[in-house]
């Protein structure tokens, strides 16, 4: 083939073949080296510095890669692999990283025992099929006979591997409050919690120990003037989506004066006209605004006098989430249908308190006890900011997996025991099997081995023993039917031993683990297929060309 | 194949001898047919169901992975003048039919490669080219004759098809579940009476990152890929009235050389109320005519619709999406069976629709506005395709697309025949047939274009790891016999009748891909200088 090559004149290089496939399972291998060992409770953490020298200390897998700038594109499927995981469940990035290079590195051993690619890729999907459903079949815990504790031990699991790990139980209750204040019902009467809406807020300086879960809602902002009130209890609040400013004239509309009298009277309009606005919000009782625009200094005036706390230049989604939870509107204008303005008592939202508070070296506004349902807000407090980066991307992970825990109601044991139970249950399914699929399907449940492997490797304890011991329980949990209940036994990577991960409380959400298996196998399916790879030449060699063409034009000149 | 190693040759005679005329059309020959054959051999690895894909990265960085032939020498930016032409193949099968593309490239190959033969025989080229043409005829003759037709409401014969198309593809797994999907979306579509100017525009082809390929599904109805505008309004009505304005709703420019002026205090306060009541007058147009859905076309002028518009629109209840692309006008207009209103004085309630619900949905981590049950729809259909990552997501889409195309053609043109190569080993045969019966130079081209039909089957068997020699023997063998059916059966292996396996592709498909393999052959044979 590579005889062709020469003739066909393509502006690039072209690789076909093998090592097409073994380069993109290297690469795809030094992928998941890199992040290998960050997986599970005793994963250690990655330092980045990036070109201008922003430093990220981080365990997440999804943010590991996402810093790493990758150049094969076969190693960027596995980049895009992660974030995936991350948009789609929030939870277990690493662990889908290091199934789908285990998957292509099982694949490309097989290739070279002159398997065809294809009977590899569909053996790998039956493969995934069967997991998936041996998982919702027999490996699932309803959540209905979990009650709270297994929902915190479910966050605390997803933290165990992070920088928080310590401090887990301070922290797995506090998500899993945050968690509860945010249930809402969606259109059709489903519960969903829309994690986005737990506000996380980082000031450094204090221990972690000390971040705190606040009921409400913390805005990073301060009053606009030192002269109002710094807290007010029952709170009326107005959230306006629009600036208290000088009236400033459309573009094209001019202001020509010929009398200097008329300036004056021209100015006090511009003023007026905001002073007019703000008069008819605080005659309705208001003694909270919060503006995502500015206010005018001039205009501050008005609420100090009436006592009044005004607040500007507030994020647009925190103002609707706290107009959502105080039952105000969120009005981006005053005017109502006869084309006047009014500020109706309806559009007011209350809350118990808002108070500022200092924390830290910044100024935290907090609106507490909203009226029209609970919402939640976590400061996180840390020794230094990339303690406070990592910890916020620790407490999204634990979030994201309580969520799916809530919406999806059923969880499965963790600790490597998923993996084992179907990588038994595979190779059994594998010997059912007399076509060229079952070597392939061999290789998948070899494949799954590998996070236990890895678990107890990070672990500094001895992984050959541990997974054979592992796999023994799964094996005999699957065979005898009256030692089914070993089928939830796991590593417990602490004492170098094997447990019952279901009593234990390390637990994961079902569609964390079946989501990853169906997203490795699908990326490491379009690596497989792949057989030939053409490298264009980047585009700027015509630029070059059109400059030496200018420049020898102008020489002729 | 031959050895390429006389193109680099004939380049080097050519630059350095020049004034050896005679040669010289003689190496040009030489020189595009194995350039063209080096294109064919770079895609001949992705044909047939066991065929592979390729990774292609772009000049600015951007990878593809892909299956389609089209796709692949469209992003290969071939250099030879001839390689171009047989891309402008590819991509004119692509037009045509929608499949088949790498078939139509291999035979062009292997035609080229019996060209050369014959050329070396001392054949002059216009002699080939004529009994080229001739030998096409004959085939799409012979072609049509074992064709069986079907019928439109077979659907489980143009599921066979599609699945068929499928089967090479990234997405091969799923084709149980594309294939009638891409049956059903293009069914829909299909205007009883009209059947030949199908077009595949009143299918919307969403991709929508996130999910795997099964999540792909068909909406009967309408999908934005944007969210509600409004910040406070409806997120779902039922019995929804849709206006669709090609106006905007926001306060009107003035020219660059006029300019309002504004002298005293007073009429400040008018210029502002007047923004007002300007835009207050159109919602109310809008409220009266009893319109609960409004979409609106983007404009790049000014904003399509205002903050304030927005705030009025929120206060009468009517959800609000804006920026829809000028393109799309007319596939919204033809789904929701509507007109677009270009003024405000035409908006009135004869100029809405409606339906039974508009809501606004969560698709992996986007929102998109759903219109469902609109009263008098056109015949279009939205497909939203899922996949885990960008590239199985693109190719999934440009799989579908093969699909629908397929589908197209069995709609232009009712009729069916076996895949699997068994359509080309039966026109190898027959031609050879045709060839004894003639005497002279015809006859030996008509063998030679008959033989190198049998590339198709050649290479489907080496692509799925069997012997290819042993493979096409034994299938011609099958159908010297009769067994005009018989065909690869790649999933196991063998011979055997291949309708029995359900692999069926539409006659067109394989009548243009042969047509165009043998025009562009017969061109590129007519080439003697460049």
């Amino acid at each position: 083939m590579s005889i062709f090559a020469s003739p066909l004149s393509v502006a690039g290089t072209r690789t076909s073949g093998a090592p097409v496939r073994t380069q993109n399972v290297m690469a795809a291998a030094s992928i998941a080296n890199i992040v290998k060992s960050s997986l599970g409770p005793v994963g250690l953490d990655k330092m980045l510095v990036d070109d201008i020298g922003d430093v990220t200390v981080t365990n997440d897998g999804a943010t590991i890669l996402r810093l790493l700038e990758v150049e094969h594109p076969a190693a960027k499927i596995l980049v895009e692999l992660a974030q995936l995981q991350d948009e789609e469940v929030g939870d277990g990035t690493t662990s889908v990283v290091i199934i789908a290079a285990e998957l292509l590195k099982n694949a490309d051993e097989l290739v070279k025992q002159k398997i065809h690619p294809t009977s590899i890729i569909s053996g790998y999907r039956l493969a995934c099929k069967e997991a998936c459903r041996y998982i919702q079949d027999n490996l699932t815990i309803p959540v209905e006979e979990l009650n709270r504790t297994c929902i915190i031990n479910v966050a605390r699991t997803a933290m165990s591997s992070k920088i928080i790990g310590s401090d887990a139980d301070l922290f797995s209750t506090m998500v899993v409050d945050a968690a509860n204040a945010i249930k809402v019902l969606d259109s059709s009467k489903n519960t969903i919690y829309p994690i986005k809406a737990v506000n996380i807020l980082k000031a450094h300086g204090r221990s972690a120990r000390e971040s705190l879960l606040v009921q409400g809602y913390a805005l990073n902002c301060t009053v606009a003037s030192q002269a109002m009130p710094k807290k007010i209890v029952h709170a009326k609040i107005a959230c306006l989506d629009f600036s208290l400013q000088k009236a400033k004239m459309k573009m094209g509309v001019q202001v020509l004066i010929k009398d200097p009298n008329q300036l004056e009277g021209i100015r006090n309009r511009e003023l007026d006209i905001t002073k007019e606005r703000i008069q008819k919000i605080l005659q309705t009782g208001v003694n909270v605004v919060l503006v995502t625009g500015g206010i005018d200094d001039l205009c501050l005036k008005y609420f100090v006098e009436s006592g009044a706390m005004a607040v500007r230049r507030v994020k647009k989604a925190d103002l609707k989430r706290i107009a959502k939870a105080t039952g105000a509107t969120f009005l981006t204008s005053l005017t109502n249908m006869d084309g006047d303005e009014c500020f109706e008592s309806s559009m007011i939202g209350e809350a118990a308190e808002v108070v500022q508070e200092r924390i830290s070296d910044d100024e935290l506004i907090l609106i507490k006890g909203p009226k029209a349902r609970t919402a939640a807000s976590i400061i996180l407090r840390g020794p230094n900011d990339f303690y406070c980066d990592e910890m916020e991307r620790s407490v999204h992970d634990a979030l994201c997996a309580v969520k799916r825990v809530l919406e999806s109601k059923s969880v499965v044991a963790g600790g490597g025991s998923v993996e084992a139970a179907l990588s038994i249950y595979l190779e059994n399914f594998a010997t059912t099997l007399s076509s060229r699929e079952q070597l392939a399907i061999a290789e998948f449940a070899k494949s799954l081995l590998i996070i236990p492997k890895t678990l107890a490797v990070n672990a500094a304890q001895d992984a050959t023993d541990l997974v054979a011991k592992l796999r023994a329980y799964q094996n005999t949990s699957q065979t005898k039917v009256d030692l089914a209940n070993l089928k939830w036994v796991g590593l417990d990577l602490l004492q170098g031993t094997v447990r019952d991960n279901k009593k234990a409380g390390v637990l994961e959400p079902t569609v964390s683990k079946v989501k990853s298996l169906k997203f490795a196998t699908e990326a490491a399916i379009t690596i497989l297929r792949i057989d030939d790879v053409i490298k264009l030449d980047p585009e700027q060699r015509a630029d070059k060309s059109y400059k030496h063409a200018m420049e020898s034009g102008e020489l002729y000149d | 194949m031959t050895a390429p190693a006389s193109m680099g040759d004939g380049n080097k005679s050519r630059g350095g001898v020049v004034y050896k005329d005679k040669s010289k059309p003689t190496d040009v020959r030489h020189s595009n047919i194995n350039a063209a054959k080096a294109v064919c051999d770079a895609i001949r690895t992705s044909l047939g169901p066991r065929g592979m894909d390729k990774m292609i990265q772009s000049s600015n960085g951007e990878v593809t992975i892909t299956n389609d032939g089209a796709t692949i020498l469209k992003q290969m930016n071939v250099i030879h003048p001839a390689a171009k032409m047989l891309v402008e193949l590819s991509r004119a099968q692509d037009v045509e039919a929608g499949d088949g593309t790498t078939t139509v490239v291999v035979i062009a190959g292997a035609l080229l490669n019996a060209a050369e033969k014959l050329l070396s025989r001392g054949i002059h080229p216009t002699a080939i080219s004529e009994s080229f043409q001739r030998a096409a005829s004959h085939a799409v003759e012979i072609l049509t004759s074992i064709s069986t037709p079907i019928q439109l409401d077979n659907r489980e014969q143009l599921v066979k098809s599609a699945s068929t198309s499928l089967n090479s593809k990234v997405v091969s797994q799923q084709s149980s579940l594309l294939a009638p999907l891409a049956v059903d979306a293009v069914l829909k579509v299909v205007e009883p009476g009209r059947e030949q100017v199908v077009s595949l525009t009143d299918i919307k082809v969403l991709k929508q990152i996130g999910g795997t390929v099964e999540d792909t599904e068909l909406i009967e109805g309408l999908v934005f890929p944007q969210r509600i505008a409004n910040v406070n309004g409806p997120k779902r009505i039922e019995k929804a009235k849709i206006g669709f304005i090609q106006f905007c709703i926001s306060p009107p420019k003035t020219d660059m050389d006029h300019n309002v002026v504004v002298s005293d205090y007073a009429a400040m306060d008018r210029v502002l109320k007047e923004e007002r009541t300007y835009i207050l007058n159109i919602v109310k147009q809008i409220k009266k005519a009893g319109c609960n859905v409004l979409l609106i076309q983007k404009s790049i002028l000014r904003d399509a619709v205002s903050d304030l518009a927005l705030h009025f629109l929120d206060k009468i209840k009517c959800m609000v999406i804006k920026d829809i692309e000028r393109e799309d006008v007319e596939f919204v207009c033809k789904s929701l069976g509507c007109r677009p209103i270009a003024s405000l004085d035409h908006f009135t309630p004869e100029n809405l629709v409606t339906a039974e619900l508009v809501e606004e949905i969560g698709v992996g981590g986007s929102r998109m506005v759903k219109i469902t049950g609109a009263q008098n729809a056109g015949k279009t259909v939205t497909l939203l395709v899922r996949g885990s990552n960008k590239l199985v997501l693109e190719e999934a889409d440009r799989s579908l697309h093969d699909a629908l195309c397929v589908i197209r053609c069995l709609v232009r043109k009712k009729a069916l025949i076996a895949g699997g190569g068994s359509p080309e080993i039966e026109l190898a045969l027959r031609l050879a047939a045709l060839a004894d019966k003639k005497e002279g130079i015809d006859a030996i081209c008509l063998r030679a274009y008959a033989n190198a039909l049998e590339i198709v089957p050649f290479t489907l068997a080496e692509n799925a790891g069997l012997n290819p020699i042993q493979t096409v023997t034994e299938l011609r063998n099958r159908h010297a016999k009769g067994e005009t059916s018989a065909g690869i059966n790649v999933r196991k292996g063998t011979i055997s009748d291949i309708l029995e396996e359900n692999v069926v592709q539409p006659l067109l498909v394989t009548v243009s891909a042969i047509s165009f393999a043998t025009e562009t052959v017969r061109s590129i044979l007519k080439i003697d200088d460049i």
